[in-house]
């Protein structure tokens, strides 16, 4: 039996003991302007049986470019766009506004570059704030916001499953060492590592306190939170809840409901109930099972060539330290919610099953190379980790004033490079026009990898560029 | 389309099914704010204690909830009245079922008989923490050993235990002090002729003396003349001065003449009651139980003030400064008058006992949890009078649902304690019954005994000062700030209804999933701000650069 066909099949059977039988909704016109008109019980999605993927990638495909009107809740004229529910000071006079936002009409109005889900060109870029209270008030002014470029979705899901792989192995360590510390009654010290990468080191007192002074690259609380250019956001699903509150005030029930706000109108724009638990995995599935970035085929000789030259030059100048071309991930299965989100975001506690997606039944996963003991290589080119990326000497990338949910201002999380030859303009504001250009950017940590391809002769700094072009987001 | 994907006038139908208050407007009896479950398992974890005896007992009835042995669980110490207080340790296992087992003290049978009530604290600067034992006669000071024995201190520290009736207790440290200045409360004197009307025993107050040679003791206590009968006592900055007043609830049962009472005390200067003419207003309740906390974040603190019939909310008037401290009841504004059961047929006004603020839900908003119960069998007054959560809510008011969340039993609550005994970030609740065994209850969240869940986001907040005096920072301000929202909370000895406790303090926050923590320290320093993740324990000691994490696990 073919995909298609066991689906087919194995959606009639479900209409069969599912009272839901309901395809469109006859209240809504064919010429409505209401973008968001469908929903998913995910709670009984999740005990049918079914492939999830199927049944929400369509929706969720459909949210992502839609875009929103008053007639769905778009705008917050009472709320910021903060992660946090907060009201406005006073309300601003326009609907839309490029800094307190809300910026954009659809999620796709900026990740659209090579291809919906992709990057956003400069002019897509956005401003990072938890301050704006005051649309009028509050400034471009970079002490009230950091100025970001549109980062590309494709391959998300791998790179959140990599996260909490990477979270579960740490914190188990993090258990370990304290289990160690309590029998042997001194302070024991511990490497972390995870896949690979070093996350600096902990110690556990007996009493059971840690020092956590000495770990390196993630937060004290040993979640990896892989998105964003600063790496502080644990899933697809708390960055959507987050984006769909920030970009469009649409606000989801799971966040601004009336459980955390005492409203069901948080925004106060006359529109209740503005996103379900529902939408917003139709939104997570489709982001996690976007095709991963790949590598430009049937590239001419020459460009071949140099690709293959600079993929080793990449290495041995050191920036395959950071930019590690592959990570292992043992599990395909993307739960969702996922283990790792605290409240505010769908916790797994708050339902009965969390969805299952199997992203290994995807095409694009199949073909992923995978190591001797089975495990899927990962093509990230990232370590998952954060760096401080400027300094004195090289402040190109430092260029931002205000730490950002206690990371640094010259800290990020090292960007995945796989889809780099898709998504330019680069560096975190999308203000580096060239590949070169953003190498030459690289301080702080990545001095001594930047001073060696520096001082490569022209041939070997093409033909890393050569490399890095060729790792592409398919048309 | 398939069928799971459904048309969105069906959603906006369960919408209204899931949200019946907010179709019909304004609905006071449902909680927005997620309630949660409590589990009664005392038995089941080892609990077994009854606080009772003759009408001397009809008052009391506390518990000191702090870690005894050092591995900054919280222990149980139970006033029994006539019975011998116990103290448990705590051994449960993170994030499952209560459970305790009873602790040798060291103390011998004498000490822990008629006692009233406790309150931990360290009054000898070595952070491990002792108890101040309230008594039907001599009052103790017992030195805590870190291993959960204790030693009498009276006599170490010059302390006259005096043969009172003592019911209520505070401590501080004044401006320039290196040890606590301590208050007894006490309640009726029965030995004066015609006792108990218009009987009211004096309330001490017990400054330290350091000798030259380093030593302190508590030697001359100063009476804190008149007394009103006074159930609940709290050294509380009220007017954000930096030094700490006694706020004294007093039961008008038994007072002729008598009033609540504010006492200001200027540093090395005898205490001086407020009057009428320093704007005092008078205010005669059957007070019972003091709870504390900033509503509204604006520095001065507001008070739960329990009774017979209404709980009274104080909070500052318009007319109010400094220097005047003019309070006007916002209870009733706020839904949090409690005045009579919200449960049952008994719709006589109830009697309320140990009040405390605290975040139950973890939603960031303080609740308040009231020990209800008649004094033995008073007619006039409810018999059936089960115990109060009032939730808070955003729009500024509370809602009952103590039904609801499994806390009304038919049982006469005292003193009282909510603290997060399996360390799972939900604060678990002991209330000490009269004449019936203690209850314990579990909070479970969102879930089930056998399936806890989480609500809000947490944190839980040591608060030391090493090497210095006063270890456990008496009289410092936590100010915890998520996103552009601040909730503070002050490190007191008092208060409650013979019941205290020092450990971590607990904040909801909600839907954060990081928080900044400010400490304004006794001598009014501010620290820098601790950045913490939240659903942590974090211990922030005084001059450290970073927060210290704490895993129970």
């Amino acid at each position: 039996m073919n995909r298609r066909l066991f689906y087919s099949f194995s959606l009639a059977l479900l209409s069969l003991f599912l009272p839901m039988t309901a395809a469109a909704d006859p209240e809504l016109p064919p010429w409505t302007e209401k973008a968001i008109t469908k929903d998913v019980d995910i709670e009984t999605l999740a005990k049918s049986g079914l492939d999830p993927i199927p049944v929400l990638q369509p929706l969720g495909e459909e949210l992502f470019s839609a875009k929103f009107t008053t007639l769905d809740g778009a705008g917050r004229p009472d709320a910021t766009g903060a992660i946090v529910p907060t009201k406005v000071r006073r309300r601003g006079h326009q609907s839309f506004q490029r800094l307190a936002g809300p910026d954009a009409n659809a999620c796709s109005s900026c990740h659209n570059e090579p291809v919906i889900g992709g990057s956003g060109a400069f002019t897509a870029n956005v401003f990072v704030s938890e301050g704006f209270e005051s649309a009028d008030f509050d400034t471009l002014d970079p002490q009230f916001s950091n100025e970001r470029n549109t980062n590309a979705i494709q391959g998300a899901g791998l790179i959140e499953l990599l996260a909490r792989e990477m979270t579960a192995d740490l914190r188990s360590q993090r258990k370990e060492l304290l289990a160690k510390a309590r029998a042997s009654g001194q302070t024991e010290t511990a490497n972390l590592e995870t896949k690979g990468v070093s996350f600096g080191s902990l110690s556990a007192h007996a009493d059971g306190t840690l020092d956590v002074s000495k770990l390196d690259g993630i937060d004290d609380d040993l979640t990896l939170r892989p998105f964003s250019q600063k790496g502080v956001f644990t899933s697809l699903r708390q960055f959507t809840v987050n984006a769909m509150n920030a970009h469009h005030g649409v606000q989801p029930n799971e966040r601004f409901g009336p459980q955390w706000t005492g409203s069901n109108d948080f925004d106060d724009d006359g529109f209740q109930s503005e996103m379900s638990q529902g939408q917003i995995s139709a939104l997570v599935a489709w982001q996690a099972t976007l095709p991963a970035p790949t590598i430009k085929q049937d590239l001419p000789d020459i460009w071949q060539d140099a690709a293959n030259n600079g993929e080793t030059l990449f290495s041995d100048v050191g920036c395959a330290s950071c930019h590690v071309p592959s990570l292992p991930l043992d599990s395909l299965i993307f739960h969702d919610p996922g283990p790792f989100d605290t409240a505010g975001t769908l916790r797994q506690s708050d339902i009965e099953t969390p969805l299952a997606l199997d992203l290994g039944t995807l095409d694009w996963v199949k073909d992923l190379p995978r190591d001797d003991q089975g495990r899927v290589l990962v093509p990230l080119y990232g370590d998952l980790k954060r760096h401080k990326i400027a300094d004195a000497a090289n402040e190109t990338l430092g260029n931002e004033l205000l730490a950002q949910r206690f990371v640094a201002r010259d800290v990020f999380i090292t960007s995945e490079l796989w889809g780099i030859g898709s998504t330019a303009p680069y560096g975190h504001r999308g203000d580096l026009t060239t590949l070169n250009e953003v190498i030459l950017a690289h301080g702080g940590e990545a001095t001594a990898s930047q001073k060696a391809y520096s001082s490569l002769d022209e041939t070997g700094r093409q033909s890393i560029i050569a490399f890095l072009r060729s790792l592409e987001i398919a048309q | 389309m398939n069928s799971l994907v459904l048309g969105i006038s069906c959603l906006a139908l369960a919408t209204t099914i899931i949200n019946p208050a907010f179709a019909n407007g304004e609905d006071q009896t449902v909680s927005l704010a997620p309630t949660p479950k409590f589990v009664e398992e005392a038995k089941l974890a080892g609990i077994d204690h009854t606080y009772d005896g003759a009408w001397e007992y009809f008052v009391g009835g506390g518990t000191a909830i702090f870690d005894c042995n050092g591995d900054r669980r919280p222990d149980l110490f139970l006033a029994g009245g006539k019975n011998p207080a116990k103290l448990y340790r705590n051994i449960s296992p993170t994030g499952g079922a209560l459970k305790f087992d009873i602790a040798e003290t060291s103390l011998t049978g004498k000490s822990l008989s008629k006692v009233l009530g406790a309150y931990p604290l360290d009054f000898d600067n070595d952070d491990i923490l002792d108890l101040a034992i309230l008594r039907l006669g001599q009052n103790l000071l017992l030195k805590g050993n870190g291993d959960c024995t204790f030693d009498m201190a009276n006599r170490a520290l010059g302390f006259d235990g005096g043969r009172e009736w003592t019911t209520a207790f505070s401590a501080t440290f004044e401006e320039g002090s290196d040890y606590p200045t301590l208050a007894f409360g006490n309640y009726v004197d029965r030995s004066k002729p015609g006792s108990p009307w218009g009987t009211c025993h004096d309330n001490f107050l017990f400054r330290p003396e350091v000798s030259s040679d380093g030593k302190v003791s508590y030697p001359d206590p100063t009476g804190l003349s008149p007394g009103y009968c006074s159930l609940s006592i709290l050294f509380t900055d009220w007017n954000r001065s930096g030094e700490p007043s006694l706020r004294v609830s007093n039961d008008r049962h038994y007072y002729r003449g008598g009033e609540e009472q504010l006492w200001a005390l200027p540093p090395g200067k005898p205490p001086r009651a407020y009057r009428k003419t320093d704007g005092w207003q008078h205010l005669k309740i059957w007070g019972m139980g003091i709870a504390s906390i900033d509503l509204d974040v604006d520095g001065y603190p507001e008070y739960a003030l329990t009774s017979m019939g209404d709980t009274k909310i104080q909070k500052l008037d318009d007319d109010a400064d400094e220097t005047v401290p003019v309070y006007q009841d916002i209870a009733f504004d706020l839904g949090l008058t409690a005045h009579r059961p919200y449960a049952g047929d008994d719709l006589k006004p109830s009697t309320g006992w140990h009040s405390e603020f605290q975040d139950v839900n973890n939603d960031g908003l303080w609740d308040l949890f009231i020990a209800k119960g008649n004094v033995e069998a008073m007619p006039d007054f409810a018999a059936f009078d089960p115990d109060n959560l009032l939730l808070g809510q955003w729009d500024g008011k509370f809602t009952e649902v103590g039904k609801t969340a499994g806390i009304s039993l038919d049982k006469r609550g005292r003193g009282a304690g909510l603290a997060d005994f399996n360390s799972d970030g939900l604060l678990d609740l002991v209330v000490v019954n009269r004449a019936k065994p203690v209850s314990l209850f579990r909070n479970v969240g969102q879930g089930s005994a056998e399936d806890p869940k989480p609500i809000g986001n947490w944190l839980a907040v040591d608060v030391r000062q090493p090497g210095l005096p006063n270890s456990r920072a008496v009289g410092a301000k936590i100010s915890v700030k998520t996103g552009n929202r601040t909730v503070v909370k002050d490190i007191q000895v008092g208060a409650g209804h013979a019941s205290g406790q020092l450990g971590f303090f607990h904040f909801g926050v909600g839907v954060a999933e990081r928080a900044n923590v400010r400490i304004k320290w006794p001598d009014g320093d501010w620290s820098h701000s601790y950045r913490v993740f939240a659903n942590s324990h974090v211990i922030i000691d005084r001059g450290s650069e970073a927060a210290r994490f704490w895993y129970p696990e």
